[in-house]
């Protein structure tokens, strides 16, 4: 059994900073995975993702990202291209912190082994609880890299028979949405 | 001829808190803070059923969650003249208390204490010496030659790697670092330990609150908390009794090692004490009530004007008439369009971006107001209030800490002491401290009432046909919070956060009176103009809500240098 977290980061009321969640949710609603691997819409913790992903084996990151390629495009990072970047200075509490938060945790050695960034290139970050078409679209590439990270760790998943309602309870359009592109 | 330093974020694409000063023959001559990103996410609460309001505002910001729920149920049970049962509120107390605790640790350990202690003089420290230093100060028992040895291993392994990690970014051997070697270890090592003893609190907030980072058991009206002593799912003894077993480990770690190292290095930087002072009128709300009206709190709340301590106004309740009337936001200086101040009743938040001018718009903070004057939030606020009503648990701590300091220091120790960059850490220490006594108070109520038999955790909210509004207040870890609602057919007609940050951060206002980080920054001398650690030094003690970066730059504007800050 894996001790293993899959968790979505972002703001939920800022646009497309919001796929992160969204996925992690949707994960939940559709997919049983083996015992041992947590789901979690962790919203953005910023430093307080230390206690998240200490002592895991393996964490996967879901994270809307900047960079200058066409919005929707997802992007992999593993943790040693993560930490290799400078770590962006850090004035408070608030700021996203994530090569800190593995760095540290590494230096206490309670870091996870694995550790996947899985990024989606946002289009806007405008205060709104909707993802854009980009970004939407993108959803099921997504997923098939967090499954594809599954199968390389030996971690066992499988659609739900009968899928649960996912909880997007912040959707501006309905409650039930799902996007169209998005069939398990 | 003055330099010009701007401090501005690189980061991605949270709100940032972006600095500049003038300085003048190594002195801060002229200040402005400015927040760099509109949020406007009041905007998404309009129209929708205000019963929800509090899992959105959850999401403001990913840090400070709970305070954001809790000011919006409150502000709707305001408006609703709600009564919350007894067991709710001693729920809603603790979870309180634990999220302070927790967020008041990583403030000092993780996010400010390497302003002071300086991680590449930890290999010189001697851990034999260090140990009887720290037996002098404290008896906490993980003082030990071991625990200092193996904090000071895992910084030679990192120093001598030569890939600095965390350590990457922080001004070692500027001049303004003063501690010895040992003193720089102990700190260090209670860093280490500040990370297990931060999570237990977090733990707690997770048993009561259903999870972490959101809480789940909240509702307009009480808790959704199940009370069954019998039922490992529910609320029942097995649990308390594990949540009592975390918060006393939490209080432990509060009182015999963040108090204490607070005290000790306060002292060792007295000199501290005169730098950072600013905005010397002081706001803070009653917190953590006691009964299910509001009519009595632990915590007191009230204003003072101008630094003076002797004649502090009172707050009687967390919604006083007084505040509920006094508070205006002024758009003057920031990105929004506006005339004359408005109350967060009737205020607007619409966007009119003009480009970063000292002169005329520089933030996307409005500058709130009390009775039209700026006003400094947070734990020196809520000391400095409490300390002048007489506030017994307010003295207890603010009495204790001064005599340790006057101790160490071989000084006199004074109140008056406490506006200041340093003021703000120790103020911050003794609220953790009476927190942290009154985390066991809160849960030997809960407790008692419930074994009274009393298992009620929520009363059903009913609305008006007419409007109606309301103000939720929280006296939060970084100062006062305030949600204000306007209600009008069960729906949210107009929504208003006023948070901590934008009271502390706020730009000038139409009568050019300074926020309270810009006013703290004058006057604050600069070893080294280039790397302005004493500048990042009293903007961290006011614990920012804001990312920020810092460059430096000449007059003309053209990027000199690249300075790292932490």
């Amino acid at each position: 059994m894996k001790n293993m977290l899959i968790g979505g980061i972002g703001n939920v009321l800022l646009g497309d900073d919001g796929i992160g969640p969204y996925i992690a949710r949707l994960l939940n609603a559709y997919y049983q995975f083996e015992e041992g691997v947590e789901i979690a819409d962790l919203g953005t913790p910023a430093f307080d993702l230390i206690d998240q992903i200490s002592g895991k084996d393996a964490v996967i990151l879901i994270d809307s990202i900047k960079a200058d390629v066409e919005p929707g495009s997802v992007l992999l990072y593993r943790k040693a291209e993560i930490v290799c970047t400078r770590p962006p200075v850090r004035v408070s509490p608030h700021s996203p912190a994530l090569i800190e938060t593995i760095l540290s945790a590494d230096m206490f050695g309670i870091g996870p082994r694995d550790l996947l960034l899985v990024g989606i290139v946002g289009k806007t970050y405008d205060s709104s609880c909707s993802l854009s078409a980009l970004v939407t679209a993108s959803i099921p590439q997504a997923i098939a890299e967090i499954f594809g990270e599954l199968e390389r760790l030996g971690v066992a998943y499988r659609a739900r028979e009968h899928p649960a309602q996912a909880e997007i309870w912040w959707a501006t359009f309905e409650k039930t949405a799902v996007p169209p592109v998005f069939r398990p | 001829m003055a330099k010009r330093i701007t401090i501005d974020p690189i980061t991605r694409i949270e709100g940032h808190l972006r600095i500049d000063i003038e300085v003048d023959n190594n002195s801060v001559s002229q200040a402005w803070a400015s927040c760099t990103m509109w949020r406007g996410i009041e905007n998404i609460l309009r129209g929708r059923d205000p019963r929800d309001a509090w899992l959105f505002t959850q999401r403001f910001c990913g840090v400070c969650t709970t305070v954001h729920a809790m000011a919006s149920v409150r502000a709707v049970e305001d408006a609703l003249k709600l009564e919350i049962p007894l067991n709710a509120q001693y729920i809603r107390n603790l979870i309180l208390i634990a999220h302070a605790l927790h967020d008041h640790i990583v403030h000092f350990y993780q996010l400010s204490a390497l302003d002071w202690v300086d991680i590449l003089q930890i290999p010189k420290a001697d851990p034999d010496r260090t140990a009887q230093l720290a037996d002098s100060l404290s008896p906490w028992t993980r003082n030990s030659r071991n625990e200092f040895k193996a904090a000071q291993d895992k910084v030679k392994a990192v120093a001598t790697s030569g890939q600095l990690g965390i350590f990457m970014n922080g001004y070692w051997g500027h001049p303004a670092m003063r501690l010895s070697p040992d003193v720089n270890l102990l700190a260090f090592t209670h860093y280490v330990q500040a990370l297990e003893y931060q999570r237990k609190a977090l733990q707690v907030v997770g048993m009561l609150g259903s999870k972490t980072p959101h809480i789940q058991n909240l509702t307009v009206g009480g808790v959704a908390n199940a009370i069954d002593l019998d039922s490992p799912s529910a609320l029942g003894m097995d649990r308390l009794e594990q949540i009592r077993v975390l918060l006393d480990e939490v209080v432990q770690f509060i009182h015999q090692v963040y108090f204490v190292d607070v005290c000790a290095i306060a002292a060792m930087y007295a000199d501290w004490f005169k730098i950072g002072s600013g905005v010397r009128n002081y706001l803070a709300v009653p917190d953590l009530p006691l009964d299910s009206r509001g009519s009595a709190y632990d915590l007191p709340g009230g204003y003072i004007l101008d630094g003076n301590i002797s004649g502090a106004h009172t707050f009687r309740t967390a919604s006083d008439k007084e505040f509920r009337e006094s508070v205006n936001e002024d758009v003057t200086h920031a990105y929004y369009r506006g005339e004359k101040p408005l109350h967060p009743w009737v205020g607007e938040t619409s966007p009119a971006f003009t480009g970063w001018d000292g002169e005329q718009k520089y933030s996307w903070v409005k500058a709130p107001r009390f009775q039209g004057r700026p006003m400094q939030v947070g734990p020196l606020a809520q000391v400095l209030i409490g300390y002048a009503q007489g506030h017994p648990l307010t003295r207890k701590y603010a009495d204790l800490a001064l005599n340790k300091v006057s101790a160490v220091a071989g000084v006199h120790a004074t109140p008056e002491m406490l506006h200041s960059t340093l003021g703000r850490h120790a103020a911050r220490a003794i609220r953790a401290a009476m927190l942290a006594e009154l985390a066991q108070k809160h849960w030997q109520l809960l407790v008692d009432n419930i074994a009274k038999g009393d298992f009620t955790v929520y009363n059903q909210p009913e609305f008006p046909g007419h409007e109606v509004e309301g103000v939720g207040t929280h006296e939060a870890p970084r100062g006062t919070l305030s949600h204000w609602i306007v209600i009008k057919d069960e729906k949210i007609k107009n929504y208003q956060a006023v948070v901590p940050s934008t009271w502390n951060a706020s730009p000038r206002d139409r009568a050019g009176a300074h926020g309270p980080y810009e006013a703290s920054l004058l006057r604050t001398p600069l070893a080294r103009p280039e790397e302005p650690l004493e500048v990042l030094r009293t903007v961290h003690s006011f614990d920012p809500c804001m990312a920020c970066a810092c460059h430096a730059f000449d007059p003309s504007g053209r990027q000199i240098a690249k300075v790292k800050v932490l």
